[in-house]
């Protein structure tokens, strides 16, 4: 019997996240879990190919319908770009937390947020276009960090479950923005001669907008792809070699070691939070001011929730968030060709989360089945021989 | 070995186990393994951590299933697949680590996992007339988690008896008793297996329990039977001999072993309750207060008060002062503060009252590593809980504790970390493939090592280890002294926090004793005696 903790006991369910050997190279369990994975994708898509099926089309025209949208010309990778980019910054914060040992699912609020936020500043902020953008951009991440500082606030002080909290605060901020564009007073557009005014804001001005280099139909790459790139590869650098990445490892793996190494939760934890967010709310930024240009209570469009799923399948690590990221952008593209082949767009959500699944499930497959291994190891009949006798333990005396 | 033993002509015993054997991949737990167990009689079953005993006894129960060997009842062969299967075929267990649930009531607790209706009435009867057979009194109608850890093993032990059970097996019974308890445990035993015939099998790791308790010893050593004898034509250095497989040397290891090294030089080694209780002296010995320390004390506790969340006092105005160069045992039996005093020395608690100073000086403990930056170095209790990061490598546990050291403005010194980690590895001989293997991939003593040699790198002015040993094996235990006396001769202040009797007689200088909560007294290693201990670990000289 032992006396039981006074602080309240977390689990380190950053290591189911990151994965057991995520942060180191890979043992002969990585290599499992890959085998495992490249089943799972595999039982994952024959699945998709058995639904698009059963619901009337051809697995063959679908694939072709989302490789045309997405990737065959530089017209469909402008766009895969253009949608890989927020989904990438929401990734990248939900690492963040991630490693941290904090789970944040409330990014599609925080990016709702970010979204009003920085269009409130475009809009009534004047001056040279690109200071009014930067601050906009960076207002937008304040608003998404003060968003999940919410979150961090309640669970820091009051102990509130941070998984609850930031899902729940979702379903606030979209109230909150359709207050605003619904609202004359704050961001509803005003009325341009006839008709009522919509439930959204005013466009934010050409000057406003983000640039982007090359013109359709050759391929365009937006300032929103290359901050997120630029953000990938200082955040991977970050969290492998600097003292602030170690510290949230630690803090993510074992709580109860990191405090005893002299980390405070309650900061480290909180503003791993408060970052995750801000990247959400910078996401909503880049795509106010990049491709939607006005606020409208669907300007969120599930980036938020399908950029923590690219940092689930890239097990929080922002290399391979990257890629993912490009692939979810890919199949966003692609599902707007979809129409044609006679197969509702929502499949590309299903098999969206049927990829994800397949990403997500294997470590844990792979650790059931090393532990069937430890119990039922295959043993000959015969009792060992003594010479044959192993040590009991691993441990060798000195 | 001992083959002759299943041929000779008897009484059929209760219990027989045949060439029992289990692997788990290449590790042999079980190899071959012989047991006999007769009525009516106490058998110990000696070992190492790791030498098998947990696993024999899990085949036993139809918690783990063998790969080869038979088990016979009574003569005839069983097939053990459940643990429902060994209680219906008369094995009970008791385990080591309480399968109570605290919530609920006594008799609850006993009626749990049996099948059909629930009488209150009946049960409630049965746990007092059982109590009554074995003077293990208990309120059926009481709450367990308002029971001590004493009364909590008595409701375990009734639990297994209201089944009737023909063989009762322990598992390390006493590691939460006082020697006073233990003592009464063993009573109990002699009645169940005196008077109603039952088969006892008994196991522990300490030598001294094993001689006074039991009639017949057997004694595993990696995973095979090492030996087997009467207890009475067998001695406690013999039995030392068998379970490490070699002549075992006068301190640490007799210590380790659970052997007092005591003054009288005819006879080396005397097991701990071999003279019982009898010898008791008739005063309670007065509880001394640490005074003659020379100079400041290295670390001093003052009025430490910390209440658990249910109210209930974990640390009651603890007060005990460590010298440099010192070894102060804080000796107790399991649960009476030692976690909460270790999570409060490891920086992961504040307590609601009192202070910690360090060298004099008054540490901040709302600070999350003020402690560690005051010089005090911790080898937790519980290692994996608060001491490493299994998932990082064995470089990054090496150095987690002092990033400051090993970082620029931004980023780490990888070079710096890698040289630091290399030279530990090599001055404490920590046995890892490479420094970059996760820490998970070592051996328990190899991780307690990189624990210990992070918290020395750091040169401490003040050690905690708390249970620095539990489950170690021999040589590491032997290791893990010489490495606590290495740090005391050079200068440390050391507090032991232990619940082994043998080690802290074996280490420390003075030894305080904890009970509740509370220091109930603090005896000098000259004056200190099993019995004296044994008594202010009970409370009595309150």
């Amino acid at each position: 019997m032992s006396t039981p903790a006074p602080a309240p006991a977390r689990r380190p369910l950053a290591s189911y996240v990151v994965g057991r050997s995520g942060l180191r190279r890979p043992g002969p369990d990585a290599w499992r879990t890959a085998g495992i994975t490249v089943l799972c994708v595999l039982v994952a898509m024959g699945l998709a190919a058995l639904l698009v099926t059963i619901s009337g089309g051809s697995p063959v025209e679908v694939v072709d319908a989302l490789f045309t949208g997405s990737v065959s010309d530089t017209a469909g990778w402008s766009q895969t770009l253009v949608n890989a980019a927020p989904l990438l910054l929401v990734a990248l914060g939900a690492c963040i937390a991630n490693r941290a040992g904090v789970f944040n699912i409330g990014q599609e609020g925080q990016l709702l947020i970010g979204a009003m936020v920085g269009c409130f500043v475009a809009l009534r902020l004047q001056g040279p276009g690109w200071i009014v953008v930067t601050v906009a951009l960076v207002a937008a991440a304040f608003g998404g960090g003060a968003w999940s500082g919410i979150s961090a606030a309640m669970y820091y002080t009051r102990g509130t479950n941070v998984v609850v909290s930031t899902l729940l605060l979702t379903f606030i901020a979209a109230q909150v923005v359709q207050f605003a564009v619904n609202s004359p007073s704050l961001l509803q557009e005003s009325g341009m001669g006839s008709g009522p005014a919509r439930p959204q804001s005013d466009a934010v001005p050409e000057y406003l907008r983000l640039a982007s280099f090359g013109q359709y139909p050759d391929l365009t790459i937006g300032v929103g792809v290359i901050v997120a790139v630029v953000a990938t590869v200082v955040l991977a650098v970050l969290l492998a070699r600097s003292r602030w990445g170690f510290r949230l490892n630690m803090l993510g793996l074992n709580p109860m070691a990191a405090r005893h190494a002299g980390i405070r939760a309650s900061r480290l934890g909180g503003s791993a939070l408060v970052l995750s967010g801000a990247f959400a709310g910078l996401a909503g930024g880049v795509i106010l001011l990049g491709t939607v240009f006005r606020l409208q209570p669907a300007i969120s469009n599930n980036f938020g929730w399908d950029g923590l799923l690219v940092a689930l399948v890239a097990r929080s690590r922002p290399g391979l968030a990257l890629p993912v990221a490009v692939l979810f952008g890919a199949l966003r593209s692609g599902s707007s060709y979809l129409a044609a082949t006679g197969v509702p767009d929502y499949l590309v959500d299903v098999v969206q989360a049927l990829l994800v699944l397949a990403f997500v499930v294997p470590p844990v497959l792979s650790a059931l089945w090393a532990r069937r291994i430890r119990n039922r190891a295959p043993v000959a009949d015969t009792p060992a021989r003594p010479s044959a006798a192993a040590p009991a333990k691993e441990e060798v005396p000195v | 070995m001992s083959h002759d033993r299943a041929r000779t002509d008897g009484p059929v015993p209760a219990l027989e186990l045949r060439g029992v054997s289990k692997r788990y991949g290449p590790v042999v737990a079980c190899d071959a393994v012989d047991l006999t167990v007769q009525r009516g009689e106490v058998h110990g079953l000696l070992g190492e951590n790791g030498a098998g005993k947990s696993t024999l006894m899990k085949v036993l129960m139809g918690l783990v299933h063998a790969d080869a060997g038979e088990i016979h009842r009574d003569g005839a062969r069983v097939q053990v697949h459940t643990p429902l299967e060994a209680a219906e075929l008369g094995l009970g267990m008791v385990h080591q680590h309480f399968s109570l649930i605290e919530p609920l009531t006594v008799w609850e607790n006993v009626a749990l996992g049996e099948p059909g209706r629930i009488d209150r009435e009946a049960i409630c009867a049965d746990v007092e007339a059982v109590g009554a057979r074995y003077g293990l009194a208990i309120d059926p109608t009481a709450t367990v988690e308002r029971l001590s850890a004493g009364e909590r093993q008595r409701v375990e032990v009734i639990k297994a008896l209201r089944r009737d059970p023909k063989v009762l097996i322990l598992d390390e019974p006493t590691s939460v008793l006082t020697i006073a308890e233990s003592a009464a445990l063993f009573e109990v035993l002699r009645t169940a297996v005196a008077a109603e015939g039952r088969g006892v099998i008994l196991i522990s790791h300490k030598l001294a329990e094993i001689t006074a308790a039991t009639d017949v010893v057997s004694v595993l050593r990696r995973g095979r039977l090492a030996f087997h004898c009467r207890t009475a034509d067998t001695s406690a250095p013999e039995l030392a001999r068998q379970m490490v497989g070699r002549d075992v040397s006068l301190r640490s290891e007799g210590a380790a072993l659970g052997l007092v090294v005591t003054d009288d030089p005819a006879k080396h080694l005397t097991p701990v309750l071999a003279g019982g209780l009898d010898a008791v002296p008739a005063e309670p010995p007065a509880p001394e207060a640490p005074a003659d320390v020379p100079g400041t004390a290295a670390l001093a506790l003052h009025g430490l008060c910390v209440a658990g969340p249910d109210g209930r006092t974990l640390l009651d105005s603890l007060d005990l002062e460590v010298a440099t160069g010192e070894i102060v045992a804080l000796y107790g039996v399991e649960g009476n503060g030692q976690a909460t005093l270790g999570d409060l020395l490891s920086g992961l608690m504040a307590p609601d009252a009192g202070e910690v100073r360090v060298d004099g000086r008054p540490v901040s403990l709302d600070r999350p590593g003020a402690l560690h930056e005051a010089g005090v170095g911790v080898i937790p209790e519980d290692r994996h809980r608060s001491g490493v990061v299994l998932d990082m490598s064995v470089a990054d546990n090496l150095v987690m504790t002092d990033l400051r050291r090993f970082s620029g403005r931004l980023l780490m010194r990888r070079a710096q970390i890698r040289a630091q980690a290399e030279e530990l590895v090599e001055r404490f001989a920590i046995r890892t493939p490479s420094i970059d293997a996760p820490l998970r991939t070592l051996s328990g003593g190899n991780q307690q090592r990189v624990v210990l040699a992070r918290e020395l790198s750091a040169e401490p002015t003040v050690l905690v280890a708390a249970q620095p040993t539990h489950g170690l094996d021999v040589g590491a235990i032997e290791d893990m002294y010489a490495r606590l006396r290495e740090a005391a001769a050079s200068g440390v202040a050391v507090l032991l926090i232990s619940t082994e009797l043998e080690e802290v007689m074996a280490l420390a200088s003075r030894i305080a004793v904890i009970s509740s909560g509370r220091i109930t007294g603090i005896l000098d290693v000259a004056d200190a005696s099993p019995q004296r201990l044994g008594m202010l670990v009970g409370g009595e000289a309150a």
